[in-house]
Formats: C-alpha cells, sequence, structure tokens
C-alpha cells in the first residue's frame, strides 16, 4: 500500500504542530520518523489516521485521496497503529482485547470467537506471532502486550502499520522479537512507520529515515545516503552536545544502606533486598518495570511501609519514618510520574517549586506563605534549568512534559539533599532536556551526593551508573559495575536470574 | 422465628421480594460494568411501578403496564444520559436529581392523572396473575415458590444467565465491559465509549422499569407514594458488592430479597415496625463487613 501526504499542514488554535510536511510511504518499507518531543511526529501520524484534522493539505492510498474523520475509516482503509501506551483492556483476556471493535459475529449479534481463534492461528504461522488467547492481558508482561497490539492491527488486516516508540518499554531481547517481526511483515510487503528517538534501532532497521523538527520535515532519505550523525544533527537543528567525560573519583561515606527489606506486594513480596549507597556516587537500579523497582522506590520513600527490614540515611534508621522526616532528614525525590506525583497540575509553577520547601522559613512566616519568595525561587528555577513556561503564576498544567519534569527535577536537586532518589527521570522527554537531566545528575553525584537511579531505560542506566543493580522478579538479581556494563549482559540478568544466563552471554 | 421461616408460605413470598431487586441490580450491573455510576436505581423502580399503574389501569391488561414502565423507564435512562453523558453531569448529581424528580413527579401525577394523594388503588387496574408451573408446584418446600410466581420472576431469573453470557460474549456485551474498563481503548478502536454507556443507560431503565412493574402490578394492585421504599438502594448495594457480576448479583439479590420479605412477616409478631424496617439495611451492612473480612483475609492469603 502506497501511502502519501501531500502539503499537510496541523494547526491546534495559534500553534502550527505540522508545516506543510509532504512524506511518502511505500509497501515494503520501514520507514523511521524521528525527532524530538513536540516535534509534530505524533501529531503527523493521528493526522493520517484522521484523529486530528487537517487545516491544509491531503491524505491519498493507492493514489485515491482519502479524507476520513474517524478512525474506523483509516482502520477499514488497511491502516493500523501501535500506541506508545497500550490500549488494552487488563481484565479482559486477549482474544477479547483482539476481537473488540472488529468482532466477527454469528448469530443475534453474539462474536464468533471461533472465527477469530482461526484467523488468529493463521497469523501465527504466516509471522510468527503468537500469544496464548486466553490469559488476561493484565496478567502479561509488557512484550506480550506490545504483541496482543500487534495481532489487534494484523487481526484488521492492515497494510500500514504505524509503531510509536515501540521499543521504550522493552528489554534488548524482546526488542530483538519484535524487530524479527517487523522485518517479517516488511517481507510480506506491509508498510511500516517507526517513530523513535532511538537512532541504533534507525540504523539497525530501517529503510528510509525523515526528521521532524518544530513541524517541519527537516530531511527525509533514504538509509544509505545518510549517517547516525547527519540524523542526530536534523533531530537538535545544530551541532550535538559533547559527550560527557566521566569523573573518576572514590567514592565517600555511606549514605543509604539498606539491609534485607522486604515490602509487601500483591502476589509475592519484593526481597529481601540490601545494598549500600555512598557519596558520589550513582547506583543504578535496572529491569523490566515491574520487578519490584517502584516497591523498592516507595519503602525507600516511605510512600508504602516495609513489612520488616531496616533502612539507614546518614545512619539514621528511618523506618519509622514518615514520608515527610524521611526528606528532612536528607532524601530528594523525582518521582516517574510527574502528574500525578510529581506535581499539583491545578496549581501554579511558584506553588510546585515551592512544595517541600514550606517548612522553611525562606518560604514560610509562621503558618503563611511568602509567595512573592516562592515566585523569585521559580523565577530562579526558569531561568537555570531554561523552562518554558509563561511565567511563575502559570498552572503547572500548561508546560509540555519536558518542562514538567524539568520543574521537578529543578525543585528536588536544589533542597540539596545527601540522598537523591530519580526514578525513570527522562521519561517521555526530548533529547535536549535529557541531556540535560543527565547532566544535572553527574554534576550532584561529582559534587557529592548520593544517586540512586531508578530506571528502565538501559542505555540511561549504563551511561550514568557507577554500579548497577539488576532486579529481577522482586529480588537483586545481579550486582554489575559501570566499567564491565554492557547491554548484553545487563539485559539477560533483566530477564532471568539465574547466574547460568549470565555465563552464556558474558 | 424458626417455624415463620419454616413456613411455606413465607418461603413462597421470597421472589415477590427478590424480583424487584433482581431486576434493578441487573440493570446497574449494566451500568456498573459499562462505567456509568448509575445510583438512581431507586427513582427508575418508582417511576416505573407508576407507568405499570397507569399502564395497566387504562389499558385493563398487566402486559401493556409492563410495557408503559419499560417505556418510562428507558426514558429515565435517555435523560441520565443527556445530562450525564452528553452535558457531562456528575453522575452522582444526576443520581439525585433523577431520584428526586421520580418523588416529585409520581406524586404530581397520581393527584394530577387519579386525583388522589397517597395511594391509588382501583379495581380497573389489571395485575398480572400468578403463573402455574404444572408438575413443578407439587414438588414440596420448592414447588411454591418456583410455581405461582408473576411472569416478571421467571424473566428476572432468565436474566440472570442470559445477562452473563451477554457480557461473556455479545459484541455489545464486550464493547460494555471496555466502555468500563478503558474508553479511552474503545476510542481508538473507533467505537463510541458514550453511545455504548447510553445503550447500558436505556437497558439498564427498562430492566428498572420492570422491577417497578413487579412492585405495583404483581406484588400487589395499587400505586403508593414513594413504593420503592428503599429497594433500588439495595439494588445499588448488591451491585457494587458484586462489581455488576449477575451470577454474585443473584445470590445477593436472593439474600437481600428473603431478609426484606423475613422483615415484613415478622411485622405479624409484635416487633416494632421501626426495627423490621431496619433489618434490609442491618443485613446489607453485615454483608459488607463480612465481605470485606473475606477478601482482606484472601489478599492476606495471597501475599504469604
Amino acid at each position: 500500500m502506497q501511502v502519501a501526504l501531500n502539503n499537510v499542514t496541523v494547526r491546534f488554535g495559534p500553534v502550527t504542530a505540522v508545516d506543510n510536511v509532504s512524506l511518502g510511504i511505500a509497501p515494503g518499507e520501514i520507514h523511521a520518523l524521528v525527532g524530538e518531543n513536540g516535534a509534530g511526529k505524533s501529531t503527523l501520524m493521528n493526522a493520517l489516521f484522521g484523529l486530528v484534522s487537517l487545516a491544509s493539505g491531503s491524505i491519498s492510498v493507492d493514489g485515491a485521496p482519502c479524507r476520513w474523520t474517524l478512525p474506523q475509516e483509516a482502520i477499514a482503509r488497511g491502516l493500523g497503529m501501535v500506541h506508545q501506551h497500550f490500549m488494552l483492556q487488563e481484565h479482559m483476556t486477549v482474544l477479547e482485547n483482539i476481537v473488540l471493535c472488529a468482532e466477527p459475529l454469528g448469530r443475534f449479534g453474539f462474536v464468533d470467537f471461533a472465527r477469530a481463534r482461526a484467523r488468529l492461528d493463521e497469523i501465527a504461522r504466516t509471522h510468527g506471532v503468537k500469544v496464548d488467547h486466553d490469559r488476561l492481558v493484565g496478567r502479561l508482561s509488557v512484550g506480550e502486550r506490545q504483541a496482543v497490539e500487534i495481532l489487534k492491527v494484523l487481526y484488521r488486516e492492515a497494510e500500514l502499520l504505524i509503531l510509536d516508540e515501540p521499543t521504550a518499554v522493552l528489554t534488548p531481547q524482546e526488542k530483538d522479537r519484535l524487530f524479527a517481526t517487523l522485518r517479517s511483515f516488511r517481507a510480506a510487503g506491509k508498510a511500516i512507520v517507526l517513530i523513535t528517538h532511538k537512532l541504533d534501532e534507525v540504523m539497525e532497521i530501517a529503510d528510509r529515515v525523515s526528521v521532524m523538527r518544530a513541524g517541519h520535515l527537516v530531511a527525509s532519505s533514504s538509509l544509505e545516503d545518510t549517517s547516525k550523525e547527519e540524523i542526530a544533527r536534523g533531530i537538535v537543528g545544530g551541532e550535538l552536545p559533547a559527550p560527557r567525560t566521566r569523573r573518576v573519583q572514590e567514592p565517600g561515606a555511606v549514605v543509604l544502606a539498606v539491609d534485607e527489606i522486604v515490602v509487601a506486594r500483591r502476589g509475592r513480596d519484593v526481597g529481601p533486598l540490601s545494598f549500600q549507597l555512598r557519596a558520589g556516587e550513582i547506583v543504578g537500579i535496572a529491569g523490566v518495570s515491574g520487578n519490584g523497582q517502584s516497591e523498592l522506590v516507595r519503602a525507600l520513600t516511605g510512600l508504602a511501609p516495609a513489612v520488616s527490614g531496616s533502612i539507614a540515611l546518614c545512619g539514621k534508621d528511618i523506618v519509622a519514618f514518615d514520608v515527610e522526616a524521611r526528606r528532612r532528614q536528607g532524601m530528594s525525590y523525582i518521582p516517574e510520574d510527574r502528574q500525578r506525583m510529581g506535581l499539583a497540575l491545578g496549581a501554579s509553577v511558584s506553588e510546585n517549586a515551592g512544595a517541600g520547601h514550606d517548612d522553611r522559613n525562606a518560604f514560610a512566616a509562621g503558618p503563611f506563605l511568602k509567595h512573592g519568595a516562592m515566585a523569585d525561587f521559580a523565577r530562579s528555577l526558569i531561568e537555570r534549568y531554561r523552562i518554558r513556561v509563561a511565567g511563575p503564576r502559570a498552572a503547572a498544567a500548561t508546560m509540555s512534559g519536558g518542562n514538567k519534569q524539568k520543574l521537578v527535577v529543578g525543585r528536588e536537586l536544589s533542597r540539596n539533599s545527601p540522598l537523591v532518589i530519580a526514578e525513570n527521570p527522562t521519561w517521555g522527554v526530548d533529547i535536549g532536556a535529557i541531556d540535560f537531566i543527565h547532566g544535572e545528575l553527574m554534576r550532584m553525584r561529582d559534587e557529592g551526593h548520593a544517586i540512586l537511579l531508578v530506571s528502565t531505560e538501559l542505555d540511561e542506566v549504563i551511561a550514568l551508573s557507577d554500579r548497577i543493580l539488576v532486579m529481577y522478579d522482586g529480588a537483586i538479581a545481579g550486582d554489575v559495575s559501570g566499567g564491565e556494563a554492557s547491554r548484553d549482559r545487563v539485559g539477560a540478568l533483566m530477564t532471568s536470574k539465574s547466574a547460568d544466563a549470565l555465563g552464556k552471554v558474558a | 422465628m424458626l417455624e415463620l421461616i419454616a413456613d411455606p408460605s413465607f418461603a413462597a413470598s421470597i421472589p415477590r421480594f427478590v424480583t424487584p431487586i433482581l431486576l434493578a441490580a441487573l440493570g446497574g450491573a449494566l451500568c456498573e460494568r459499562a462505567g456509568v455510576f448509575n445510583i438512581a436505581l431507586e427513582g427508575f423502580l418508582l417511576v416505573g411501578a407508576f407507568a405499570a399503574v397507569l399502564g395497566a389501569y387504562f389499558s385493563g391488561t398487566p402486559y401493556i403496564g409492563a410495557l408503559a414502565a419499560v417505556a418510562a423507564g428507558m426514558a429515565l435512562g435517555l435523560i441520565f444520559a443527556e445530562f450525564n453523558l452528553r452535558r457531562g453531569g456528575d453522575s452522582i448529581v444526576v443520581s439525585i436529581a433523577i431520584n428526586l424528580l421520580a418523588a416529585g413527579l409520581t406524586t404530581f401525577f397520581l393527584r394530577a392523572i387519579f386525583d388522589v394523594t397517597g395511594a391509588f388503588s382501583d379495581p380497573a387496574i389489571a395485575g398480572f396473575a400468578p403463573v402455574r408451573l404444572p408438575l413443578i408446584e407439587d414438588i414440596p418446600w420448592l414447588g411454591p415458590i418456583l410455581s405461582g410466581q408473576s411472569p416478571l420472576f421467571y424473566l428476572a431469573l432468565a436474566c440472570v444467565p442470559f445477562l452473563h453470557i451477554f457480557l461473556a460474549r455479545h459484541r455489545l456485551g464486550l464493547r460494555i465491559r471496555a466502555a468500563g474498563e478503558n474508553p479511552q481503548a474503545l476510542r481508538a478502536g473507533g467505537v463510541s465509549p458514550r453511545r455504548v454507556q447510553l445503550l447500558a443507560l436505556v437497558a439498564c431503565g427498562a430492566l428498572c422499569g420492570l422491577g417497578g412493574a413487579q412492585l405495583s402490578i404483581a406484588n400487589v394492585n395499587l400505586f403508593v407514594e414513594n413504593m420503592s421504599a428503599g429497594r433500588g438502594w439495595i439494588a445499588v448495594v448488591a451491585v457494587l458488592l458484586t462489581r455488576g457480576r449477575p451470577w454474585p448479583l443473584f445470590f445477593i439479590a436472593l439474600l437481600f430479597g428473603a431478609v426484606d420479605s423475613l422483615s415484613f412477616r415478622v411485622q405479624g409478631l409484635g416487633l416494632a415496625q421501626q426495627f423490621t424496617d431496619m433489618m434490609p439495611y442491618l443485613a446489607t451492612l453485615i454483608v459488607l463487613v463480612a465481605l470485606s473480612w473475606w477478601r482482606a483475609k484472601r489478599t492476606k492469603g495471597d501475599a504469604s
């Protein structure tokens, strides 16, 4: 299926999100679409899918112009999208999820599940994608869920597949499996659009690459005619930030000592976990999401009680402390979910910046807040972290994801605590902001703070950490020093805790 | 007390109390599964009861009465949908408004149409005759429960397995569950969750209408102001306790219906009416406590 976007422009109010973009997508081709967050990639694909309307321009499929206004028209025409945030019903089975909205009907509107099973068996034979039909989606791993999303698209006989950041949540092994599947689709003559941040993946699998920046298509060429560096320059619109040099330093005194802590979890408890974190070191916690990392973080920050074990922060046992007392004792926390835990979206930037500092005399006079001082502090954060926002009085909700994250990071790091717990600190933010946040974490480390970096982004953990703990199934499966960490080695630990699996790749 | 429970006429009266609760709860279950927080079942029942009397009185047949109740319930479902789904009103506020509207409207029309206050009773109100099931009625003890009930009781019974299969295997059932669980995903698939929720609300209205008809033209042949008397609320509790699953709902409705029936009976023993009126709610509380205790125990068992 040949799809062409001709001079497409999309506007949201006064903002032009996509500006006069023309793009051709050919069958039997993997077309990578890259660019920073907010560059317009997703908007462009949503326009192709009929989810947003075009201000001008047109879309044609196999030469025939299409003007759909509903996603089901695009689906009927053979377009399929695997969203970054899965669109699945967790309490339904795999089979129910796949047929939902495209149900094969038997009598009286009842669903003919037997027919659906037969079709899925056929798909499993041709493309090798298979997930047990009768399992509940809520019980599946992230990789399996993605396979369900792909099966949904295949079940609807899509000829064009759009995958939005499909590898962000996968282990290296799952990623390899996905790429094998995509190659099989390419061989079957399907067209594939791969939206991604990761240039290594583009180089590995794409046939063509298109780069977007600030709503414009800045480059589109076949992979042979370009290079990784050229693509990266196109994305950021200038020269790249220089690679960071890591200062070698001996870690100092123990800041955090975790001893045999066990945290309750539905199904199986997490732990017992023991590790130490010293001043001037970044310890990375790697692992596929859902292997106990969030339970560990909740126990450390005091958001959930530990069943047993002890946690010492700067020499003091903090197990009995509540969240506030732990923060006073010397802990900063950059939560994974900036929308719900990091910020109060309805409150102003200034109020959010002051949150957690409000016990200090600088921001409070008795029970009353000093709004002026808070606004000054917010302004200093906005300047220092280059946060794009109307001003300290603007609601936090008005910022983009990356700017929200910068505000949270700035607030927490400015507390100057001995311990910083950063949970997926660059999740969903663009390259420029990632670089900045990484730089700040490194600076804190060099200044002698202890940093616990919990991240599902393997490259991030490897790039920043002095030491990596890999979590698998509620336990620490491996302890790798930063120097000897490789994707393969850590990736193997992420999927299996057995030492012989490590032996095989090492 | 034991004598009373063993009394076959007590057993035979249980279905009359179970039916309205069960029908309303099944309707509520559809809303619950579709993600509509509908606590207006009380109002739906009351309007159904009134419409049933209206239809039965003017047509002379209880079936038209039941149809009128269904139509009135569906209309209320549409009103709920208009204010909640389309205009974005909070579902609790809309529910309370509908409950108040139902009480006021039925009282008003009672006066406007029949020119009476408090209650309307007339030989022209055609009630449902009991359905006798030839062989079954001879079974000892169970016979009088299963046989000789109103057609609405059998309909309610049939609705339980039907709804179970409907939710599991029907296209609309699947979509109702999807609308309740992750409407965003349903929308991405090209189906409007609001439309699905609208259908659930209308079906809920129909079922509640039938429940109301059971109250006014099967259990008795009259309409009394506020005659739903809290049964819609008990149905709401049943729905929330069972998270809208039809089979557990059936057993909870059975229990609540039996207690309701018992409370009616013990009034004859000279117990204060204030106390007997409390019984269904007391039973609800006991079930709530027992269930949460059982759930807590089960999750603890999972964790170890």
